[in-house]
């Protein structure tokens, strides 16, 4: 829905633009890196723009991440638009016209083709956790803890709170949802679903936005609302909003690092090889993101990624790099 | 040939270059009447080609379209009333609002007000119509709502609502409605309002007695102008009435208007060609035939209804 760009002021058209086409392509990469794998990056030295969308979830981390690289030094332009996963798709692989998508849900197989056709080999970059998190109103005293499978009648079928639980209040289920270009809305149809939509977009009383500020309004607003999205939001609104258990439970750092939170997923972002061989600063960002995201990603609301899938991550910038670093 | 004329009333011998000034300028204006109908018509082209694409492509049909009360393009479910529905609502509560106070405002401006104090208020009620619509919405949404709340009860009224979106569209349309009421009401010519006066009628007889229904042509023109500006309003009921297509009567409840559900679809990218993509364009040629015929309408109230004075 709401388009947000978070972008610097462009750097004059002074000489360093002109003599870094003449210098080794990654002047950028330092001696010395504080990573195992990826060599260092120094955003004093990278040039040109960079434009990425996709995923509201992943937005606060990204954003985050391009305040550090900004803060540190890189003073061209970034775009990052926060338009759902499946439009972020739609601009990266389909228009061509973005470097990188992020994603809250890996990206589909036609969307594979798109990108292929594209003459875009999408590269896959995990870059964390997210404890999608089922939000309540914090008036509503009846409900702390749902079952899956309560979860798959609060967003459908039933249309009373009492037709989950015949201890709980026979009014109205206020059902504030991701839109259906939302990654999150994927990954919940898939989990709790069993990928089948139509329950879901049949039920009454339901609002559906891209914009998660918009679901949070709503289920702030209302007694018997309940509504999710990803965990960043709930963090960032917790004096507003409960937090529902799911299977007995409740999101957090423990429950996502020993893997019993049920509706944990992976973020992604995307792009390729090309893009990044031909925008050394699209690899520049990409390789400076893997590197620092664990040092802000609790603080933004999501998780760590496992070391394995990270490092997996950082061997696939490295691949994608092959022959030009 | 035509163009000559202004200048030879006053220079029999008009020179070279006033002509071509005057061809100049006289292909300037045409220019930019004619832009604007290739803009309508440009418009009207693309609307009607995709709408056609989203009808022809078998997943849809025109007695679906128009009879069904579920509204869901994703999964298959194409009935445009519960968006019809919505933005009917939300035109009305406008209507509602703004209509009494338009009339009743241009009615005071017009017969009571002194001209100094018109003169310093006409202005004043302009910039309320020159204020950003996603004001209005915002509006709506932290104002409206929980004053609705606080009057109707919190379970009562929806956060996101038809009734907050109307009123904030009301508001928004009031000015307009005034301001064209006025204009019509000071056009009734004066030498009405003195013989109304001769008779003895009181002051309130002649407003409503004479001066109201003598400018009726105009006062039904700019209602049905506020209302078809009800209807194509976008940011008041995107932000305000809600976000997913709903069925009711009920203005407390949340329920997206056509134009709600376009803002709402196009704001992210959408492929093209899927049936999301091309329902926007059907909705869109549907809201532009609705404001095609109320502004026929009121040129035709203007044309019947208008009493002419020489």
């Amino acid at each position: 829905m709401i388009l947000v760009s978070v972008s610097a002021i462009f750097a004059g058209g002074d000489k360093e633009s002109s003599n870094s086409e003449n210098n080794a392509v990654n002047s950028w990469i330092l001696a010395e890196s504080d990573d195992s794998i990826l060599p260092g990056i120094n955003p004093l030295e990278v040039k040109g723009t960079i434009s990425a969308a996709g995923s509201s979830t992943v937005f606060p981390l990204s954003e985050r991440m391009i305040e550090r690289f900004k803060n540190e030094g890189y003073s061209d332009n970034i775009t990052l638009d926060s338009i759902g996963s499946g439009a972020g798709f739609e601009r990266w692989a389909v228009q061509a016209e973005s470097d990188i998508s992020n994603a809250s849900r890996p990206i589909k197989d036609k969307e594979i083709a798109a990108a292929r056709g594209n003459g875009r080999e999408p590269i896959e970059f995990r870059l964390g956790t997210d404890a999608l998190a089922v939000v309540i109103n914090p008036a509503n005293d009846f409900v702390t803890n749902v079952t899956l499978e309560e979860l798959a009648l609060i967003f459908s079928t039933a249309k009373k709170w009492s037709e989950v639980n015949s201890t709980w209040p026979n009014e109205d289920i206020k059902r504030y949802i991701p839109g259906t270009d939302s990654g999150t809305f994927d990954y919940f149809v898939e989990e709790v679903f069993g990928k089948d939509k139509e329950p879901m977009l049949s039920a009454a009383n339901t609002q559906l936005s891209e914009d998660d500020n918009i679901l949070v309004r709503g289920v702030e607003g209302d007694k018997y609302a309940i509504g999710f999205f990803g965990y960043a939001y709930y963090a960032e609104n917790s004096d507003k909003l409960n937090v529902l258990s799911i299977e007995g439970v409740e999101p957090g750092s423990a429950t996502v690092d020993n893997a019993t939170y049920p509706l944990a997923r992976p973020v992604f972002m995307y792009s390729s090889a090309n893009i990044m061989q031909e925008k050394p600063q699209v690899a520049a960002f990409i390789a400076y993101y893997l590197t620092y995201v664990n040092e802000e990603i609790r603080d933004v609301g999501y998780f760590p990624a496992g070391k394995a899938d990270l490092d997996k991550a950082k061997m696939n910038w490295i691949k994608a790099m092959e022959g030009k670093l | 040939m035509n163009l000559s004329i202004g200048a030879t009333l006053f220079d029999k011998n008009p020179s070279k270059a006033l002509q071509l000034r005057e061809l100049l300028l006289r292909g300037l204006l045409s220019f930019s009447a004619i832009i604007s109908i290739c803009v309508t018509l440009g418009i009207v082209y693309i609307l009607s080609t995709e709408a056609f694409l989203f009808f022809s492509s078998g997943e849809v049909s025109l007695l679906e379209f128009f009879s069904s009360i579920e509204w869901q393009p994703v999964i298959d479910k194409f009935g445009i009333l519960p968006l019809l529905n919505s933005t009917l609502m939300t035109s009305f509560i406008a209507m509602l609002v703004a209509g009494p106070l338009g009339i009743f405002a241009a009615i005071y401006m017009s017969e009571y007000a002194s001209n100094n104090f018109k003169a310093r208020v006409k202005p004043i009620l302009e910039i309320l119509a020159g204020i950003p619509t996603i004001v209005y919405g915002y509006f709506a949404l932290t104002f409206i709502t929980p004053f609705l709340k606080n009057i109707f009860g919190h379970d009562v009224v929806d956060v996101y609502n038809t009734a907050s979106a109307g009123i904030a569209m009301g508001i928004l349309i009031f000015p307009m409605i005034a301001s064209m009421s006025e204009d019509a009401l000071s056009a009734v010519p004066s030498g009405l309002r003195q013989a109304a006066y001769g008779l003895g009628a009181t002051k309130l007889e002649v407003s409503t007695g004479i001066i109201v229904p003598s400018a009726i042509s105009g006062i039904m023109a700019a209602f049905i102008v506020g209302l078809s500006r009800a209807v194509g309003e976008t940011m008041i009921v995107a932000l305000a009435a809600g976000a997913g297509s709903n069925f009711t009567f009920n203005p407390f409840k949340s329920a997206e208007t056509m134009t709600g559900y376009i803002a709402r679809i196009s704001g992210g990218d959408i492929g093209y060609d899927t049936v999301d993509y091309n329902s926007i364009f059907a909705i869109g040629i549907f809201l532009f035939i609705i404001t095609l015929v109320l502004n026929i309408i009121s040129q035709k109230i203007i044309g019947r209804y208008r009493e002419i004075y020489d």
